[in-house]
């Protein structure tokens, strides 16, 4: 347990934002969108980024739908939405320079940003910091 | 059943990120896959191998036994020279691959891949009778390093006393490396100039001969920028020089001819070997389907098991991924005999789209006036 404990004070986990158990974090922004990305456990687990699938936009999305995928040199994970919505706009600097995943998950390395339709149904099903760090512990054990 | 280690364990824990490999914990990485692979392909890089199967053939019997067992043919090697080869089943599928040295005309050394450490030894085991040798499992007893790329010479000189300059490809001397007894050959399985390095008399136990040298390698090779690399780019690195790594792009359903090896098949040899009758079936029949290379003409990563389409599913890519070297995705598959001209059109599947790619140069993919062992030095 302790060296669990230790394991998720590694990796920045920002206040203010909501999580998935795969590794995706949503924020909400004031304009009553929704940014999508990975978190900076996922970034560090792929480990070089190389290259982002991203979704159309004005694509429909249930949440936990595939939307995309992040690719490193030695493995692939899907990005799942971590709300329902429509896909409204896609980081395209992200094409040119999949690596800003790594550099900057949380900010430059954003993915997608979606047009939620029942935003408070789906953040309540989303894990707050503190219950995604133990997520982390549990899932090293 | 636990997983096993390799002499350098210790190092890898405290430096890399240990995957498990084979059934051996390894590392994948110690900086990262990307600059392990540049290190290679431009200056130089460290691996170990220490992982794989060694086993030594000894007897008076010794070359009549391994041309038995294996499609190349050993009796034309002179002592010190080394072969890559295959061994097949009597169906002509590939038990595995293998790089073999003639170390004298009673002893062999054969390497093999990590992952057929049991099965090749075993089979070598159930192949000995009627030949009067013995062989013995040296794995565990040899530390294996590999030092790969344009700057590997000059690093390993440094520490080594055979003169590597008059080592050509293929060939094994002895030497002493920081004094210890060991065997340098120059070979390797990145496309780079460089050598693989057998340090003697090294039990898993007591590794710190092993360790010695690696930690001395690094430290005269800085000036060159080197990098201890993992497996992820010994994977990278062996793909985009074409190499077949078993179990992904040959495996026991899998012929030589098939796989584009038809070059380590002697069917003309003098001796009988496993294997014989059915693969002289299929070279006079012919195969259908064969290995190419593919260079994807999109963005994209093809990876093991994705489907090479034309109007429908025409065959499966078996290696894959990003080319550090020609920043791309590249992959290894099989395909119908009418699609292997370079050139020819095909789409990936990558989960849900068709993704443009063409039928390419492979062996290696890159060009070789630029990188590999070929290439000039400047």
């Amino acid at each position: 347990m302790e060296e669990g404990n230790e394991m998720s004070q590694e990796y920045e986990i920002p206040e203010g934002l909501h999580y998935t158990k795969e590794h995706e974090w949503a924020k909400s922004l004031e304009d009553d969108t929704v940014l999508v990305g990975v978190t900076d456990y996922a970034q560090k687990q792929l480990h070089e980024i190389v290259y982002v699938e991203l979704p159309e936009i004005g694509r429909e999305v249930k949440s936990s739908d595939s939307i995309g995928a992040v690719e490193s040199v030695k493995a692939v994970s899907d990005i799942f939405s971590p709300v329902a919505g429509t896909v409204i706009e896609v980081n395209e600097t992200l094409i040119d320079s999949p690596e800003l995943i790594n550099e900057d998950p949380y900010k430059r390395g954003w993915i997608v940003r979606i047009k939620p339709k029942d935003l408070k149904a789906d953040l309540a099903k989303l894990l707050d910091p503190e219950a995604y760090r133990r997520h982390l512990v549990e899932q090293s054990h | 059943m636990g997983l096993k280690r390799s002499h350098l364990y210790e190092y890898h824990k405290e430096h890399g990120k240990i995957v498990e490999f084979a059934g051996f914990e390894m590392p994948v990485w110690f900086e990262g896959i990307i600059p392990e692979h540049n290190a290679v392909r431009n200056s130089v890089g460290l691996f170990d191998v220490s992982h794989m199967g060694r086993t030594i053939a000894e007897g008076k019997d010794v070359e009549k036994y391994v041309n038995y067992i294996i499609t190349n043919d050993v009796s034309a090697l002179e002592p010190m020279s080394g072969l890559y080869t295959v061994m097949c089943n009597s169906k002509g599928g590939i038990v595995d691959d293998l790089t073999l040295y003639k170390l004298d005309n009673e002893r062999v050394l054969i390497v093999y891949n990590a992952s057929n450490r049991e099965k090749d030894f075993n089979w070598f085991k159930n192949l000995l009778e009627g030949f009067d040798i013995s062989i013995s499992d040296v794995s565990d007893d040899i530390a294996m390093i590999a030092i790969q790329g344009p700057k590997a010479e000059k690093t390993l000189q440094e520490i080594a006393t055979a003169n590597l300059k008059d080592l050509p490809r293929f060939k094994i001397a002895e030497s002493k490396i920081l004094g210890y007894d060991s065997l340098i050959a120059r070979t390797g399985y990145t496309g780079e100039d460089g050598f693989e390095v057998f340090i003697l008399d090294t039990p898993l136990k007591n590794p710190i001969k092993a360790i010695e040298v690696w930690n001395m390698l690094l430290d005269v090779g800085a000036e060159y920028g080197i990098k201890a690399c993992g497996l992820g780019a010994r994977d990278s690195l062996r793909l985009e020089a074409g190499l077949s790594l078993y179990g992904n792009d040959i495996d026991e359903e899998i012929n030589p001819f098939e796989a584009k090896l038809r070059w380590v098949v002697k069917l003309k040899k003098a001796s009988n070997f496993v294997g014989k009758d059915a693969l002289l079936k299929i070279s006079f029949e012919g195969v259908k389907k064969t290995r190419v290379g593919i260079t994807l003409e999109e963005r994209g990563i093809p990876r093991h098991g994705y489907e090479i389409w034309d109007q429908g599913k025409i065959g499966v890519i078996t290696s894959g991924g990003y080319s550090p070297t020609l920043d791309r995705g590249i992959a290894l598959g099989y395909v119908p005999l009418e699609y292997d001209k370079i050139g020819t059109p095909v789409k990936i599947k990558i989960r849900d789209k068709f993704v443009k790619g063409k039928i390419c140069k492979s062996h290696p993919f890159y060009d070789e006036s630029e990188y590999g062992w070929k290439r000039e030095m400047k």
